[in-house]
């Protein structure tokens, strides 16, 4: 990106993509003194051209580069992209395997989550031990990946029309065992993190994001939530298995970076809960219907909304009858959010330590961003 | 939660009502309405559907290339919390001279994706406060990538 003109009475530093907690991006800001007065993302340093890969691909092919787009939140990026294939190729989803989905959906969710929380106890500098309790309990979670899917990340476990593999033996019980652990850890987070007095100095009050501000500027996922606006596709357009789960949006109204971190902290809970009620009333039945890999979708065009960890992705593919998607358009949430983030400067009072923190609770991937 | 509009209620009273700014309303998947707003009222009817119907949240844009047709198309996909449908604004594009006028104007959050869409289509949106490359590099001469005449071979 060419850099746009400064005034000559600001400095501007450029953070990242080396920085340690900056990711694969480079932030411009424009600074006077400790205030920040303006952010500019330069974002691009990771674009595969994942739109136009798909295009080249069958549809089933699609499933393995589209994981790539956010590692640490495969599943709940690839059921977006196999609901939007499903529709286009007019495919039932059996009960069973929508709630297998869910699971993972929510495993997921979870390992995201805890990566995110993780990074923010890492940004406020006070609590580098988190980040690695974090780093060995989401173990728990790739351990139950393994054993269901056969890969630790990046399983391509989800087929237009089913799943891969049913549940292994005993695996409903291991799933109980872990949630029961996790549980346990959540009282030592919140303890640790929530209510300790150096978090809060770091995190009450600063980059407050108003519920109009929010909504202009397209925020969405646990940022959205944060700033009190009800708004989670899983309830929106209910897919998997979430029309039967018992569970709620959660949102806080304080607006915050403490508003957003307390929304996952909760939404980890709620996983939990999803968790194990997947694990003790999932339906037995078939798990996947059986269709050819070279089918060819009718000409007509299908958009997919499911909830990430990080907010809403849709998916829009168009097919024309061939065994290729004829254009996917892709709309990750992490890119909305970074709009938020350049214009939070303007909104609320941002100092340059703050930095870390703040882009931590809008939690960006920036591979997703990129595409 | 409380859903106040419904898509068959919507479509009845947006078509009646905005006669002389839309061209067409479809529907397509039971939730998503997709609307052509007449050539000369694009930003008025994107300001109706912004204040009068409460399409305030921004999804995202993005483009979609017709070649055999000579055509391209720009879509903006819209959300209101208070509905259980979304829209897409669809504007159709000259393919030999590529020129819209920009949305930012009506929803800031646009920007973004109408950057990325200048540097992946080559279309031009009139009034954009900031239209520079957003992913591809500063100094990328290779055409433009989601066109369908690009093969993406041999690129310098």
């Amino acid at each position: 990106m060419a850099e746009p003109e400064i005034t000559p009475e600001l400095m501007r530093i450029s953070w990242g993509p080396q920085h340690p907690m900056s990711g694969q991006t480079r932030i411009l800001l424009d600074t006077d003194g400790e205030k920040v007065h303006r952010i500019i993302a330069d974002l691009g340093f990771t674009h595969r051209g994942i739109e136009k890969v798909l295009e080249n691909r069958s549809l089933i092919g699609g499933i393995v580069p589209i994981d790539r787009m956010a590692m640490v939140d495969t599943a709940n990026i690839s059921i977006g992209y196999v609901t939007a294939a499903e529709k286009a190729l007019g495919l039932e989803v059996p009960e069973r395997a929508n709630w297998i989905r869910s699971l993972v959906c929510e495993m997921s969710r979870i390992n995201s989550h805890l990566y995110a929380f993780g990074l923010q106890a890492e940004a406020t500098g006070y609590f580098p031990a988190v980040f690695l309790w974090t780093t060995i309990d989401r173990e728990i979670l790739l351990d139950l990946f393994e054993e269901l899917t056969g890969a630790r990340w990046s399983f391509n476990f989800f087929l237009p029309g089913g799943v891969y593999k049913d549940f292994p033996e005993g695996f409903a019980d291991r799933v109980v065992e872990g949630v029961n652990y996790l549980r346990n850890r959540f009282k030592d987070y919140w303890n640790a993190m929530i209510e300790n007095p150096m978090f809060e100095m770091r995190c009450d009050n600063v980059a407050i994001l108003e519920p109009k501000d929010a909504l202009r500027l397209g925020a969405t996922g646990p940022v959205l939530r944060g700033s009190g606006i009800p708004v989670d596709m899983r309830n929106e357009e209910p897919y998997a298995a979430y029309a039967d789960l018992d569970w709620e949006i959660i949102t806080e109204d304080a607006c915050d970076v403490m508003a957003r971190t307390k929304v996952r902290f909760h939404e980890i809970g709620q996983s939990l809960n999803m968790m194990e009620q997947i694990a003790k009333e999932i339906p037995e039945g078939e798990i996947k219907t059986r269709f050819s890999p070279f089918a060819r979708a009718p000409e007509g065009e299908h958009i997919s909304r499911v909830e990430n960890g990080r907010g809403e992705m849709s998916t829009h593919l168009w097919t024309n009858g061939t065994p290729n998607p004829y254009r996917v358009k892709i709309l990750p949430p992490s890119l909305r959010n970074m709009y938020v983030f350049e214009r939070l400067a303007e909104l609320s009072h941002i100092t340059v330590a703050d930095i870390p923190v703040v882009i931590n609770s809008i939690d960006p991937w920036y591979l997703d961003a990129d595409r | 939660m409380s859903r106040k509009i419904s898509l068959p209620d919507f479509i009845s009273s947006f078509n009646e009502a905005q006669k002389e700014i839309v061209e067409s309303v479809d529907v397509f998947e039971d939730t998503r309405a997709s609307i052509k707003a007449k050539k000369d009222k694009i930003i008025e009817a994107a300001e109706v559907i912004r204040d009068d119907y409460g399409f305030v949240i921004p999804i995202g844009g993005g483009a979609i290339d017709y070649p055999e047709e000579n055509r391209m198309e720009m879509n903006y996909y819209l959300n209101n919390p208070d509905s259980d449908f979304i829209i897409i604004y669809r504007i159709p594009v000259d393919r030999e001279k590529p020129v819209l006028p920009s949305m930012t104007q009506v929803w800031e959050a646009m920007s973004f994706h109408e950057r990325e869409t200048h540097e992946m289509f080559g279309i031009d949106f009139e009034g954009h406060p900031n239209l520079v490359p957003l992913l591809l590099p500063p100094d990328w001469k290779g055409g433009y990538p989601l066109r369908k005449d690009f093969k993406g071979e041999g690129v310098e």
